[in-house]
């Protein structure tokens, strides 16, 4: 089919866009809704909702927009780079609207305008899908949006962060880039998504595929793995420790919560390799998870404890 | 108060997407309240003369996924004046000795703002007390139903709601509200708020094809702007229209959709402009089975599958799509490439999944949790395999022929497709897969077939299992979750039945009951709580009870429910036991086919009164049961009833033995001329003690014949008692 009819626009900059394009299109979108946009975040996650800009931003009253790029890793989803359609890390455009406007269903819509596809050619669904990340105490409700039968995003009024609920709550939209590609360029497999002008997904990233999942389904053993989750766990509860007692001294802003929350998304993303690896009985499973998410929600409550101390302060 | 006409109300709740399978509940529900509501307030011009029952149609509820409406053809548009009465102080309270008001009289007075002499006397029940009586002036609709519609709205129950803004919570963000009332140029909206969004007189239209907002003069106008804006409100009228338009598509190809009443539901509340469209997919996807091709369309996509007339998967879907065409064919093209990746998904499952036979995947189950407190799956498993060794001892001892090495076999390997990746990904083809696989892996087509059914019947419409193996695996798996459920407390009671435990106990009870497996259950529960190591929320023998118990209201639900018994055949049969509960259904019916006759009819009047005596005029100290003795019969009457008796006990007990109960039903009903006889000429309670011991004997005998089969005594008078 030719990818000019597919997407049956003008102007837009559809006409079976690169997957760089894509980037560059959305970036821009979101940049003139006023998002600010963000660096994708330098660690392994699983979601971009566990990126700091996303996790500590959603806490507290202060408003906030942002639209990043995040690759997002799902070992479990990991296939050797031969599965035309999942991958072990895939994409995510990740926009954030703190409070939402009134409109935003429209203003989504709007963005896939911008990519040029014509929403009375395609059948667009906001189908009921509401989300839960049980490491991060964090939960959502909305829906997947799916355009002629394919899941292309995300969409979520946030509704809880770090065990606390969120006021005002957040929209949460986060964009599966590599699906709407295929989408734009009439591809059957991701590989064969054209990245630019002449190189094509498989060509950037196949090997990375390959080699992501061998590691993380037969890789070494999975003692180390053990080894560095605890270790990872206890330099978080290292460093969240002193909050209390730095409080008292009026010196909290010297506990290092962002670093605590790295540690705590390197143990998530190590609890993912050894649950894609079969290796976590069912009650370690929840133990986990609790574990993860007992750090998580210390780190939220003392980001929001410290906001509300510097609110304070700038009124005083 | 000035006659005013009638006024209509149209009210649409304007929302982002209502999830489906809320929907249809949530219309109900919508229309109800408000309908209730407008009734408290006498709003409602059918009930004018105080005729509740005429207005019961007053109020039409209709949706879309982006709309809760309600529309109400005629109101009053003042309610009527209510005449209303407070009563005060008692008459002897309120008025002295003189008969001059009181203190008290003059304090309520004084708090109703009226003077004394307005007061009444009032006669109620408790006495004699005064009252004021004033007439209160009824209010315009219009400022009634700026409470009851926000009242209604947001009282609405969710499954699952959210917050937007505020602390407000609703199923999805309301957006904009539409509430008029009268027609034309006289239409006025209802001014009111609901989480910051004004009421007024406007609507939306179908998204993709409109976005400024609709000014609306009334209920036709209403409908002809939104069905030109592609909003069909009436869900009714787009079932209609996906059926028509399917068959359509389908006729000439001699082809049908694959009947599927959820997914027909799910089309209608998630579209407000339905359109089916028909695609089509690689026939080589065929080689996969049916039920995995299925689930992909069904559970995924949301696709109809299509079949031929012969009931053979066709390579073709129904979409159903909420756009008024396809005119340029990319929504067909687009859900054709995503099913090819769906299916091809499920190829790879299906050939990853083979690369690990179901026999080395018992390990696994140890990873696989069958409830928090339940521990694992293997934990169950091995519980089921145990379970089904008594299962099949016992249906050998009642002469059934059960294949031991299957049915173990099928029990071990039942729960392992929980490991596999195609029903993870497709949790509602558990038990399918693991026997579509069982197959692929030459287990054997007693054992595959006995997993695939053993999560059957998981309704009480759904069938049986084919075969008697998967019968056992089907119970033993059933037994066990009740058993366990009760023992840590998660048994149900009222609408709370956390663990499905009724649907697993009925399921258990089909299974029995329609594949005639005339086993005892009470060992089986023995088995299944002996062998249990949990932390148990009661004692095991009180727990035992309850489970019996449990089973007992099962089982009589499903003789009245699915067998239609009569509620007293039911009562009647299970008090004569039900240790085997098939064996009990056989009696219900031959019970239920003979209780009309009047000799039974007479028979268990009898019996009636034979337990009376027994239990009422006769006392402890009177007899005790046992042999009847000859001696001591004096009368003709009771002789030839103690002859009778004897003949009836023992003909009975052979057909009974044989089954046949109608039989033995008959020959007990057989008794009647001698029991009428007996009761019209011996006096039971005679002076003489031994007599009187003998004749109670007799009667106990009888008691006993007429209650070993079912118990006369509490069958319902006349004609057949229904619940």
């Amino acid at each position: 089919m030719g990818k000019q009819k597919l997407s049956g626009h003008k102007g837009g900059g559809g006409d079976g866009m690169t997957f760089q394009d894509l980037i560059l299109n959305l970036s821009r979108f979101w940049a003139e809704e006023g998002c600010v946009l963000a660096l994708p975040y330098d660690l392994e996650v699983g979601a971009g909702t566990m990126c700091p800009e996303t996790f500590l931003r959603v806490l507290g009253p202060a408003p906030w927009r942002v639209a990043y790029v995040q690759p997002s890793r799902r070992p479990a989803d990991g296939r050797y780079g031969e599965n035309p359609n999942r991958l072990l890390k895939h994409t995510q455009m990740q926009v954030i609207l703190k409070p939402p406007p009134d409109d935003v269903q429209d203003v989504y819509l709007r963005s896939l305008e911008f990519l040029g596809i014509d929403l009375r050619q395609h059948d667009i669904r906001f189908e009921e899908d509401n989300w839960e990340a049980p490491t991060l105490g964090a939960g959502g409700i909305g829906w997947q949006v799916v355009l002629d039968g394919l899941e292309i995003t995300q969409f979520t009024y946030f509704q809880q962060c770090g065990g606390m609920g969120l006021d005002p709550v957040s929209v949460e939209l986060t964009y599966g880039l590599e699906r709407i590609a295929a989408f734009l360029q009439a591809q059957d497999s991701v590989y064969d998504i054209k990245w630019d002008a002449t190189r094509t997904y498989g060509d950037l990233r196949r090997e990375e595929e390959l080699e992501l999942s061998i590691y993380d389904f037969e890789g070494a053993d999975s003692t180390p793995l053990w080894d560095l989750f605890k270790l990872y766990e206890s330099e978080a509860k290292g460093i969240l420790g002193p909050y209390e007692m730095l409080k008292q001294g009026g010196q909290a802003e010297r506990v290092a919560l962002r670093k605590a929350f790295e540690y705590c998304l390197k143990c998530s993303h190590i609890f993912n390799i050894l649950d894609a690896r079969g290796v976590v009985s069912v009650t370690e499973r929840v133990s986990l998870i609790g574990r993860v998410r007992r750090i998580a929600c210390s780190v939220a409550e003392y980001f929001l404890d410290r906001e509300a101390e510097a609110r304070e302060a700038r009124q005083a | 108060m000035k006659e005013a006409r009638p006024l209509s109300l149209l009210v649409e709740i304007g929302c982002e997407e209502i999830p489906a399978r809320f929907l249809g509940e949530a219309t109900r529900e919508f229309g109800a309240r408000i309908e209730r509501a407008l009734a408290a307030a006498h709003l409602l011009a059918g009930e004018v003369e105080g005729n509740v029952a005429a207005s019961t149609l007053d109020v039409q509820a209709h949706s879309t996924p982006r709309r809760l409406i309600a529309y109400v053809p005629a109101l009053l548009a003042v309610q009527p004046d209510q005449v209303e009465e407070i009563t005060g102080p008692p008459v002897r309270v309120a008025f002295d000795a003189a008969g001059k008001h009181t203190r008290a009289a003059e304090s309520f007075a004084e708090k109703n703002r009226v003077p004394l002499h307005a007061l009444i006397r009032k006669t109620t029940p408790k006495g004699e007390y005064v009252a004021v009586r004033r007439t209160v002036a009824g209010r315009p609709a219009l400022d009634l139903l700026k409470e009851i519609l926000p009242a209604a709205t947001l009282g609405l129950a969710w499954p699952k709601s959210m917050v937007w803004v505020g602390k407000q919570s609703f199923v999805r963000p309301i957006r904009w509200i539409l509430a008029l009332l009268g027609e034309g140029k006289s239409a006025r909206a209802v001014p009111f708020e609901i989480a910051g969004v004004r009421a007024g007189n406007q609507t939306f239209g179908h998204r993709s094809y409109t976005s400024r907002p609709i000014p609306v003069a009334g209920f036709k106008d209403y409908l002809k702007k939104l069905a030109k804006a592609r909003v069909e409100i009436h869900p009714e009228a787009r079932r209609d229209r996906i059926k028509s338009q399917v068959k359509v598509l389908l006729e000439n190809l001699k082809l049908t959709p694959v009947e599927d009443r959820e997914l027909e539901d799910w089309s209608v509340n998630s579209t407000e402009w339905p359109h089916p469209i028909l695609g089509g997919f690689d026939p080589r996807f065929l080689a996969l089975p049916r039920e995995i091709l299925v689930a992909v369309m069904r559970g995924h996509q949301k696709y109809f599958a299509v079949e031929d007339r012969e009931g053979k998967l066709q390579p073709r879907f129904i979409a159903v799509v909420n756009l008024d065409s396809d005119s340029s064919g990319f929504i067909r093209s687009g859900h054709e490439r995503v099913l090819l990746a769906r299916f091809r998904d499920a190829e790879f499952f299906w050939q990853a999944d083979q690369r690990r036979p179901l026999g080395d995947r018992t390990e696994a189950l140890k990873n696989v949790t069958y409830q928090a407190e339940l521990g694992t799956y293997a934990e169950k498993v091995e519980r089921m395999v145990c379970l089904t060794h008594a299962i099949v001892e016992l249906a050998r001892a009642a002469g059934l022929t059960v294949d031991a090495d299957a049915v173990v076999r099928a029990a071990k390997l039942s729960k392992c497709d929980l490991t596999t990746q195609m029903v993870r990904e497709f949790p509602e083809l558990q038990g399918v897969v693991g026997g579509i696989y069982a197959r692929a892996q030459t287990e054997g087509e007693e054992v595959a077939q006995a997993i695939y059914d053993h999560y059957r019947p998981m309704g009480l419409e759904d069938r049986v299992p084919r075969t008697l193996a998967g019968a056992v695996v089907s119970l033993a798996d059933k037994v066990d979750s009740v058993a366990a459920g009760f023992a840590i407390g998660r048994e149900p009671s009222g609408s709370s039945d956390p663990f499905a435990l009724r649907r697993q106990a009925n399921g258990a009870i089909k299974v029995l009951l329609e594949l005639s497996i005339p086993i005892p259950l009470r060992p089986v529960v023995e088995r299944a709580l002996a062998q249990l190591d949990v932390k148990w929320q009661a004692p095991r023998e009180e727990v035992f009870g309850r489970v019996m118990e449990f089973f007992a209201e099962r089982l009589a639900f499903y003789l009245e429910t699915a067998k239609g018994l009569g509620f007293d055949t039911v009562r009647a049969v299970l008090a004569a036991g039900w240790e085997v509960p098939c064996d009990a259904l056989r009696r219900a019916e031959a019970l239920e086919a003979i209780r009309g006759s009047e000799d039974f009819k007479a028979l268990s009047a009898a019996a009636k009164r034979i337990k009376n005596i027994l239990s009422k005029s006769a006392e402890e100290a009177d007899w005790t049961p046992g042999e009847v003795s000859l001696e001591l019969l004096r009368d003709e009457p009771e002789r030839r009833l103690f002859e009778e008796f004897s003949a009836a006990r023992a003909e009975t007990k052979s057909f009974a033995e044989a089954g046949d109960y109608m039989a033995a039903l008959g020959r007990i009903a057989r008794l009647r001329p001698a029991v009428d006889l007996f009761f019209d000429k011996v006096l039971v309670m005679a002076e003489d003690r031994a007599v009187r011991a003998n004749r109670l004997r007799l009667l106990g005998g009888l008691d006993g014949l007429c209650s070993s089969i079912a118990d006369f005594a509490l069958m319902a008078g006349e004609g057949k008692a229904t619940k």
